[in-house]
């Protein structure tokens, strides 16, 4: 020990972390952590699953201290968010930050799903990272409608009855779905204490199971990119692909894969390039909600009334679509047709695109039979939602 | 001695799979029991005064908010909730809650109309409850209730119960 404190300050540190790294292993970690390639060509486009990454971070962060103040209580509920609004300069800050946190979350998610759906990075043998993603993306909105209905607002309160009431229209099993979910016939303290159990526990535990999955199954198979990393020039494309995949670096070359999409033509260690283009990106997102958490900060309408005669309740804006079909459901069998068999249909299709879109091609242009879909779903969503936020303007 | 011998890798493997069933098992029945365990649970029914109904003028719904006691889950306090008596020209008492058939919204009467009106999706009701309008796929629920003789004034006074009388 006295050996070891008379040496000079770096010496002691080097042998202090040699020390740790003995025991744990900490470098070889890091390395594999950090040094991968990625394709060279389109690298901010990949910074959008790391932020969707870092925004889910954020919003753990914010939600934890969230909880400093948050009873799960009809009555004690509101109050304490009141509280806030009035007396916590900071506290109303955190909130405002987690409710801009997970708008700029949905919003980053879709960029996200936008440009692996143009670059059909979810074909062979990447199929279980769509699928894995496509599931992360409904936990999230799970968590965004939970969230919604935690403060006991009015505007809480009645996304609490309206949304706990849909499962209701399933066939059979429906009525028991929401009174299971309410804890009972009317929504009471019962139907807060679950869905604060979902919203806090339940879908963050299963959250991050997946994006366990979804990261282990990146970097098993390496960024695919996009078509143009992978063009051949040569006049030998066959010399020129075998050339490739010998001097390809971890963790290239895909397995089980054409042997065109296998490498790309040229690649950028993520640690320090792809990984700079990142926090780039997340410093800016971060800003972005860090300033719309302060200056904007979250909503609070009145303390929840079930007796109030005049509330208007409106839906967040990345459910106006989803209300917008019900408006457009009038009776029950159409409630059923609506919100879940073709609710429900667009979503299987959206999970399963990488066993519907069966073709090599990549690039979007010689995919029409997938581009045209997809694109006519988000037109579809885009026209729904401004239905929808037309309706309620007017009203 | 059969033929077949279970050798000892086999049994351990066996018992282990065994043992992580066995685990699975006994968490998993206290645990979807306690889930489930609502939709088996009695409710407890209580009259409620709503008030007296002399009053309320004939083809106008009049409100009345109601500390209603919850019928079931861990005990809580009563929770607010609006009763609509509406008399009718043929002397019929109807008590609806305002509870819109859609999405359970609360639907409120707009004069100017002279309909329910639901102020989510646009849903239409007229004076008795029935829905001439809009997604509803059927009429206002009704609280189950009761009208007694205050023996002492000789009002009636309008009682109902913590329950819809029909399932929406």
């Amino acid at each position: 020990m006295l050996r070891f404190l008379s040496r000079p300050v770096t010496t002691r540190t080097r042998s202090a972390y040699r020390w740790f790294d003995e025991r744990t292993g900490s470098t070889e970690l890091l390395h594999k952590g950090l040094y991968e390639a990625v394709p060279e060509k389109g690298g901010w486009a990949y910074t959008l699953g790391s932020a969707t990454l870092v925004l889910i971070l954020l919003q753990l962060f914010t939600g934890i201290f969230l909880l400093l103040v948050y009873t799960p209580s009809f009555s004690d509920a509101f109050p304490g968010l009141d509280y806030l609004r009035r007396s916590d300069r900071f506290g109303s800050w955190v909130r405002g930050m987690h409710l801009w946190g997970a708008y700029v979350l949905i919003f980053v998610i879709g960029l996200h799903m936008l440009r692996t759906f143009l670059s059909a990075s979810y074909k062979r043998p990447r199929e279980l990272n769509w699928v894995t993603g496509a599931l992360l993306f409904f936990l999230v909105l799970g968590l965004a409608i939970t969230g919604a209905m935690l403060p006991m607002d009015q505007a809480g309160y009645w996304t609490l009855v309206v949304v706990t009431n849909i499962p209701h229209y399933i066939p059979f099993i429906g009525d028991g779905v929401r009174h299971l979910w309410r804890g009972g016939d009317f929504v009471g303290q019962a139907s807060l204490t679950r869905t604060f159990a979902i919203h806090i526990w339940v879908l963050p535990f299963l959250l991050f199971a997946f994006i366990g999955a979804h990261l282990y199954l990146l970097r098993r198979h390496g960024e695919f990119g996009s078509w143009v990393n992978y063009e051949v020039t040569g006049a030998d494309p066959d010399k020129e692909l075998a050339e490739r995949i010998v001097r390809a670096e971890p963790p290239y070359p895909t397995r089980r894969i054409e042997r065109m999409w296998a490498v790309p033509r040229r690649t950028v260690d993520f640690f320090p390039d792809q990984l700079f283009k990142d926090t780039v990106i997340s410093v800016l997102l971060i800003a972005v909600i860090f300033v719309f958490g302060y200056l904007v900060g979250a909503p609070l309408s009145e303390k929840a009334d079930p007796a109030t005669l005049s509330y208007v309740p409106t839906p967040e804006w990345f459910y106006l679509p989803l209300d917008q079909v019900l408006v457009l459901s009038p009776q029950t069998y159409l409630v059923f047709v609506g919100a879940f068999a073709l609710v429900g249909a667009g979503a299987l299709a959206f999970i399963l695109l990488p066993f519907l879109d069966r073709s090599r091609d990549r690039a979007p242009l010689r995919r029409p039979e997938v581009l045209l879909p997809g694109l006519f779903l988000a037109a579809m969503l885009v026209l729904l939602t401004v239905l929808g936020a037309s309706r309620l303007y007017s009203l | 001695m059969a033929a077949t011998t279970l050798s000892r890798r086999r049994f351990l493997i066996r018992m282990t799979n065994l043992g992580a069933g066995l685990i699975t098992l006994m968490l998993s029945i206290p645990a979807i029991g306690f889930v489930l365990a609502p939709l088996f649970e009695k409710r407890t029914r209580t009259w409620v005064r709503v008030g007296e109904i002399d009053s309320v003028p004939v083809g106008l719904p009049t409100p009345f908010t109601v500390a209603m006691p919850i019928a079931n889950g861990p005990p809580s306090g009563p929770v607010d909730r609006v009763v609509y008596v509406v008399k009718t020209g043929d002397h019929r008492l109807h008590v609806l809650a305002n509870t819109c058939s859609h999405m359970q919204c609360n639907v409120h009467w707009d004069p100017s109309l002279g309909q329910f009106l639901c102020p989510c999706h646009g849903g239409l009701y007229d004076v008795t409850g029935h829905n001439v309008g809009g997604p509803p796929p059927s009429p206002l629920p009704g609280w189950v209730h009761r009208t007694v003789v205050d023996p002492a004034s000789g009002r009636t006074v309008l009682e109902v119960q913590n329950q819809y009388d029909e399932r929406i």
